[in-house]
């Protein structure tokens, strides 16, 4: 069973503001030491321990791609734009980093902490779509396999009870379809069973 | 950040030439309900204002006098903003002691921030925040609610039953309570609400009744929390499971000036806070006292600079350690919270016999460094099926 913690574990974090000196910078710093987080604030250029930071914050208004030690939207850990300038332009490459929350400036007395929440779980949502779709880009790959490992059950006559048959396998070992048909496609060539005539 | 203009407020230039007038008048603003149905809290908090005001006036060393100027929102949170308003209006007052209910501290804020003030806030609360503007003078939940239930649970079990007013501490304390109750293995068997002010108790005894909890969190407030104490005195008469010797009713804001109002039905009950009046004491509640050690570290920053702004109390938070009622205490510059200490009492006879103490406890408003095995010992393991 799995249940949502309530209590955000943030003490000891790191983040990195990456914003020129501004009382911006004062500003989230000390909503983020009033949280309990470790701040670091640099500029222009992300130090190579932010690699290993916990939050980015950046500047929307004034950053560049360069500044990054990772391609635009791979960054490995939650980013929260902080936007001055609403120009569409800064916008837009704001959204290329594809930030997971944004603050406005002039940031004030609150914001940080929302931001925070927010973009964590906005990360880690992404981040778990992202290994679902390659999972399931995965089982799409091995559709051939499938096949194969049908044809190499049915031995010419009835599909629907290879395929079925394929899927107890599965069941019985405790692995996917896929995996099962890759097993018993490897089996097959290994026995030189009949259906090399089939391989593409 | 600019510092707080301020006039002098009592034009004694003239007189002090004269060396009749040596002290620098200051006023203040005193923010506190005279009626209502926390009446009692509020009472005590502004007794402690005022005690702090008369000493430090009446203190010949003090270079400053502390002049109240004085608001009653009535109970009403829709008051607390326009009459903090009118404060900083109407004097020169730029810090305000006051605010007993979060909702009416969240409502404050906006006028706080917009008219560059500062509010002392002397009662405990659900934490979560850390505004520049409010200096926040009692416990924050790792000071009340995540030690309170570090002693309930190895004591009586982790099966809890939850109650709150309808308002945000209610709502909030519950939520952080749901998450400490699973983290020690057990289970919310209930969750009830009362609108501030309601008496009718008896869905919620009679759920209690059922569910036979633990223990039970009251963050019921004022008159709801009298009406729910006696009746569920009235519950342990019938059934020895709800005495407060095996199922307790515990608070993280009962203190000894709602005692009288409670009577005999608080007995053997516990609560938590960062002063319990000892005999004879020198307060009646922490209320009380910490509404006191706020005036006190107020008027210890503007006596030595009395143009003191926010970056001013800011950097004295950071470099300085204030002599309080409540003992030494230190601010946290960041996130302006006291540290203090812990105490567990154990209602008795009028008062709170102290249960456990800890020292200075640093504030954590955000729960930030709680860890769950530390405050409740290695999570056991369950079987899963």
């Amino acid at each position: 069973m799995t249940r949502t913690p309530r209590i955000p574990n943030l003490g000891g974090a790191r983040a990195f503001i990456l914003h020129r000196p501004h009382p911006t910078v004062q500003a989230i710093t000390r909503q983020l030491s009033a949280i309990g987080l470790i701040t670091l604030d640099c500029w222009p250029e992300l130090p190579p321990e932010a690699l290993a930071a916990d939050f980015v914050f950046f500047d929307a208004d004034l950053g560049f791609d360069e500044q990054f030690p990772w391609k635009p939207g791979e960054a490995p850990m939650p980013l929260v734009a902080l936007i001055g300038s609403e120009a569409p332009g800064r916008i837009e490459w704001a959204l290329s980093h594809k930030a997971d929350a944004q603050l406005l400036k002039p940031v004030g007395n609150a914001g940080v902490y929302s931001a925070l929440l927010i973009a964590r779980q906005s990360f880690e949502a992404r981040k778990h779509l992202a290994s679902e779709i390659a999972a399931l880009r995965q089982r799409v790959a091995e559709r051939q396999t499938i096949v194969r490992a049908v044809t190499a059950l049915s031995k010419g006559t009835d599909d629907d009870r290879a395929y079925a048959q394929l899927r107890s396998l599965a069941m019985s070992w405790q692995i996917s379809v896929e995996d099962a048909a890759r097993r018993i496609v490897a089996m097959t060539e290994e026995e030189g069973g009949d259906d090399q005539s089939h391989r593409a | 950040m600019p510092r707080m203009p301020r006039p002098s407020g009592g034009g004694c230039g003239a007189l002090l030439f004269l060396g009749i007038c040596l002290k620098r008048r200051i006023e203040i603003g005193i923010l506190y309900s005279r009626s209502g149905s926390y009446q009692l809290v509020s009472d005590a908090c502004r007794m402690g204002a005022m005690r702090a005001i008369a000493d430090i006036n009446a203190d010949r060393s003090s270079g400053i006098e502390l002049v109240p100027v004085e608001r009653d929102p009535q109970s009403n949170a829709d008051r607390y903003a326009t009459l903090c308003e009118d404060i900083f209006k109407s004097s020169s007052a730029r810090h305000v002691v006051g605010c007993v209910t979060s909702w009416s501290r969240k409502e404050t804020i906006p006028v706080l921030e917009k008219a560059g003030g500062m509010l002392w806030y002397a009662c405990p609360y659900e934490g979560f925040e850390a505004n520049e503007h409010v200096v926040y003078m009692h416990a924050c939940p790792n000071q009340h609610l995540v030690p309170l239930l570090a002693h309930v649970v190895p004591r009586f079990g982790a099966n809890g039953f939850l109650l709150g007013s309808n308002y945000i501490w209610g709502w909030e304390m519950n939520r952080v309570a749901r998450d400490l109750i699973a983290d020690a293995g057990g289970k919310v068997l209930g969750e009830r609400y009362l609108r501030i002010g309601e008496t009718d108790v008896s869905r919620l005894i009679g759920e209690i009744r059922a569910t036979r909890p633990n223990f039970i969190l009251n963050n019921l407030i004022g008159t709801s929390s009298y009406a729910f104490l006696a009746a569920y005195r009235d519950l342990g008469d019938e059934d020895p499971t709800f005495s407060p010797e095996t199922c307790p009713v515990i608070s993280c804001n009962l203190t000894e000036g709602e005692l009288p109002a409670i009577g005999e039905s608080g007995r053997g009950h516990l609560s938590v806070g960062p002063y319990f009046a000892p005999r004879p004491a020198a307060f009646g509640s922490s209320f009380e006292a910490s509404a006191y050690a706020s005036v006190q570290v107020m008027a210890d920053v503007l006596s030595r600079d009395p143009d003191a702004g926010p970056a001013e109390f800011s950097r004295a938070f950071a470099e300085r350690r204030f002599s309080t009622r409540l003992g030494p205490i230190a601010i946290d510059a960041h996130s302006q919270h006291a540290t203090l200490p812990v105490i567990i009492g154990r209602i008795a006879d009028g008062f709170f016999e102290v249960v456990s103490r800890e020292d200075e406890v640093a504030p954590d408003p955000y729960l930030s460094r709680y860890d769950p095995a530390r405050t409740f010992g290695r999570p056991r393991l369950r079987v899963v099926s």
